[in-house]
């Protein structure tokens, strides 16, 4: 049974990460405590180097498992997909009222569109509800120049917000400056990621989501100097032995999926969703002007399952499942999820007339454990993937 | 913006009254006649969801047909349940965006040239969409392989201003309404649209013929005004829902023709007959009804099945209030493609975003003198999730109370009319009834 092994948590580094993706306030409380602030992420295209120019920390929004869904319920339509309800309630219910100081939103998905549109409606019309100030960042994902142009001035827009949120100027070389933090850390994940794509795998995929993940919650240049340690640390773990699975679908904000994968035997060396590698795919290109990096870091990187097309999304997941030398991809796409299924069907024949074994699990409940059976039919796709 | 055409299923079949409904019937199976030997002749033929601006195919002549209405025929010739059953075959889940997929499933049917409606679709050289929700661009794109046909896509943009009142401001007013650089990106992208369009069909785009099309339909749309108009200020209403929907939308996917803006013309001056004469709808008339949501193109009968018993009337839909002040650009040849852009984006805020919709709805429930609103919530539909909170809240805080349930509109399978019926049965009795509005 793999997971998170003895060797990871023996680790004084892996701990220090496993304690800010476990308890993920703890750092930002502190933060602020010492007068600092802290800006909320809602959606997987906030860029954080922004946030970081401004002198603030970028934070993740992520669900509750387990917290009732009052405000949700009350406001949010049945077909808004279970983690944006758990969030959305975090939002309303005063969770995040002391956790984070303001809240910017990405244009990642339409129904983090209606999220944002009603926070501000809530308000214009409720004012008692004490929702952090927002912003919107209104992407454009469609490549081409037209777009890109605007994206310019989106970046643009965010960054005055910013400043006018942090009470100073930020400049192009705060801008660059943080760049080069951001592209830091994405390099040390990189080496994690060569860890865990090796013939012989050193780093778990639940290990590797709390390596990844942690980056949400702490200061950014800790967490690089803490994963470029762990490499060096891991490259003597153990070998694992396993069925290669990769994931696509939705995000996983906590390991509970993965521990049913790696329980089985199986070891996921990779995915394509915004809590794991998708998160340090593409640097900023630092010969580009601060704010042409910027957009061409969030425009350009490995496709969202929410905002491309088909053929976009099959050739994607084909080059990644290669690259992590996979030899099963599962497919988990959560309830109210829907965009990731018009590409399954492509996907999956892509895939399997290349030797790739596939297993769709749709509609899922969450969180994990929600799921009737889910146990089983993952030991089944494990042994029946093997060799 | 997702609309169409008759379509009679279940128990009983609904009453219509108006000659031009019957008339645009007619008219549409004749264009698409006409279309398909153009199609045939080797013309480039274009492929469009509902919120793509048509009217620039429309100023340089290159035949059309549109997403919704075309699902809708599907619909009406009871063929979603085979394509459905298609889908599903092919690994795709049938459950999903029934409305926007019907066409990608049609083609995936060997058969359609010989049993599709209408003699099938012919094949599409063009398929243009709006990214206006995460799924279109896939559908579409898969729609697109599968008639060999190539993909143009238009973005969309999120408003930041919150106006209060866009059908005061929407003819005349849209840099107010609008964020500038909304407008001139949405500017950029018709530009992009028309370069395209030149490039594969070697037409040339011609301004002034968009200057007409652009006449043609505020013409058309100034009718539907005083139509809307009229119903509002009459008691007993002249017509439903059931005799304006139909009627408004087919001739609405015309829009910018001379046909259109005749039939426009003919629809008003029916129901002005109508009241002329002193006939109603509905004699008895004691309560008025709105719905709020998409056409029950399953289903027309259901929106009269109050009438005898209750003396309740659906009097509003969206469809004939929407042509009445979401089309309507004045001054349009100052700046015609900035005219269209003011159009074609707000098309999104009017309908789907709080406060733009619920404000909307309640001006209109006054006007119309509502007393009970049925809202249907779409089951399957991400883009259609609007606020329906926010909408019974305003509507409700004003006296108007509001049954929200929720359905698909194109899908008879999950439809149960008794379930319903009783939802709003009880709903009458209950809350308009019993809640003391009259
Ligand atoms: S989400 Fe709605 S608008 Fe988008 S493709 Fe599906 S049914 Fe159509």
């Amino acid at each position: 049974m793999l997971g998170i092994r003895d060797c990871a948590i023996k680790s004084k580094t892996f701990q220090r990460l496993l304690e800010c993706y476990s308890d993920r306030e703890k750092v930002s409380r502190i933060y602020r405590q010492n007068g600092g602030k802290v800006v909320g992420e809602l959606g997987c295209d906030v860029p954080d180097e922004l946030v970081i120019a401004a002198g603030m920390l970028p934070v993740r929004v992520y669900a509750e498992k387990e917290s009732p869904l009052v405000e949700a319920d009350k406001y949010l339509e049945f077909s808004f997909d279970p983690v944006i309800r758990a969030q959305f309630e975090k939002l309303l219910n005063g969770t995040y009222k002391n956790e984070i100081d303001f809240l910017a939103i990405s244009n990642s998905t339409d129904v983090i569109i209606r999220v944002y549109l009603y926070l501000r409606e809530i308000k214009r019309e409720e004012p008692d509800k004490s929702i952090p100030p927002l912003n919107f960042i209104d992407w454009l994902f469609t490549r081409k120049l037209i777009y890109q142009t605007r994206n310019e001035f989106i970046a643009e827009l965010f960054r005055q917000k910013l400043e006018e949120w942090a009470g100073r100027k930020i400049t192009d070389q705060d801008i660059a400056a943080a760049a080069a933090i951001c592209n830091e850390d994405r390099a040390a994940l990189r080496k994690i990621m060569a860890l865990r794509r090796a013939k012989k795998p050193r780093i778990t995929g639940c290990e590797a989501l709390v390596i990844i993940g942690s980056a949400f919650f702490m200061d950014r240049k800790e967490h690089t100097s803490l994963v470029n340690q762990l490499a060096a640390e891991a490259a003597s773990w153990p070998e694992i032995d396993g069925v290669r699975i990769f994931v696509t679908g939705s995000a996983q904000e906590s390991t509970d999926l993965y521990e049913l994968i790696e329980k089985y035997g199986g070891v996921v060396v990779g995915e394509d969703h915004d809590w794991g590698d998708r998160f340090y795919d593409r640097d900023c290109n630092m010969s580009y002007s601060p704010v042409r990096a910027i957009v061409d870091r969030y425009m350009l990187r490995q496709f969202s399952s929410k905002k491309a097309f088909v053929s976009q999304r099959v050739k994607a997941l084909d080059e990644d499942v290669d690259s992590a030398g996979a030899e099963a991809v599962l497919f988990y796409i959560n309830e109210y999820e829907e965009a990731a299924s018009w590409d399954y069907p492509s996907q999956k024949q892509s895939l399997e007339s290349r030797g790739i074994s596939t297993c769709a699990m749709m509609k899922m409940k969450y969180p994990v454990y929600e799921n009737d059976g889910l146990d089983l039919k993952i030991k089944n796709f494990i042994e029946s993937s093997k060799g | 913006m997702h609309n169409e055409v008759k379509q009679n299923m279940g128990p009983a079949r609904a009453q219509k009254s108006l000659k031009a409904t019957a008339t645009a019937a007619a008219y549409q199976k004749e264009w698409f006649e006409g279309l398909k030997k153009r199609v045939e002749s080797g013309e480039d033929f274009g492929y469009l969801n509902a919120d793509v601006p048509m009217e620039i195919l429309r100023a340089m002549d290159i035949p059309f047909v549109v997403n919704q209405w075309w699902a809708a025929i599907c619909a009406a010739k009871r063929m979603t349940p085979k394509y459905y059953a298609l889908l599903n075959e092919a690994g795709y889940r049938d459950d999903l965006c029934s409305y926007c997929a019907t066409a990608f499933a049609e083609s995936l049917d060997p058969d359609d040239r010989i049993s599709g409606p209408w003699g099938g679709l012919p094949d599409p050289t063009i398929a243009i969409t709006r990214l206006t929700c995460d799924c279109q661009s896939k559908i579409f794109e898969l729609f697109a392989k599968n008639h060999g046909a190539e993909l143009f896509v238009m973005e969309n943009t999120v408003p930041r201003k919150v106006p209060l009142n866009w059908w005061e401001l929407a003819p005349e007013r849209w840099e107010e309404l609008y964020d500038t650089d909304r407008l001139d990106a949405a500017v950029e992208d018709l530009k992009a649209l028309i370069n395209y369009l030149e490039t594969k069909t070697g037409k040339l785009f011609d301004i002034n013929k968009l200057i007409e099309v652009m006449d043609l339909i505020n013409e058309q749309e100034s009718w539907y005004k005083k139509a809307r108009d009229l119903i509002a200020e009459t008691s007993p209403a002249p017509v439903t829902v059931v005799d304006t929907i139909n009627a408004v939308m087919q001739a609405q996917w015309q829009r910018g023709t001379p046909w259109a803006a005749a039939h426009a013309k003919s629809l008003y001056e029916e129901i002005k007959s109508f009241v002329d004469e002193g006939r109603s709808a509905v004699k008895n008339e004691r309560f008025r009804l709105m719905w709020l949501g998409r056409g029950l193109w399953h289903d027309f009968a259901f929106y009269q099945n109050f009438q005898d018993k209750y003396g309740a009337v659906f009097v509003w839909s969206m469809y004939l209030a929407m042509g009445a002040d979401a089309y309507i650009r004045g001054n349009v040849s100052k700046d015609p493609l900035r005219a269209l852009a003011a159009r074609y984006i707000g098309m999104e805020d009017f309908l789907h975003m709080p406060p733009w919709n619920s404000g909307w709805f309640l001006n209109e429930a006054r006007r119309n003198r509502i007393d009970g609103v049925v809202y249907m919530v779409p089951e399957n539909c991400m883009q259609a999730v609007e606020g329906s909170y926010f909408t019974k809240k305003a509507l409700e805080e004003a006296g108007i109370p509001v049954l929200i349930f929720k359905a698909d509109p194109v899908d008879a399978r999950k439809w149960n009319r008794e379930t319903m019926t009783g939802l709003v049965e009880d709903f009458i009795e209950t809350r308009i009834i019993m809640g003391g509005k009259k």
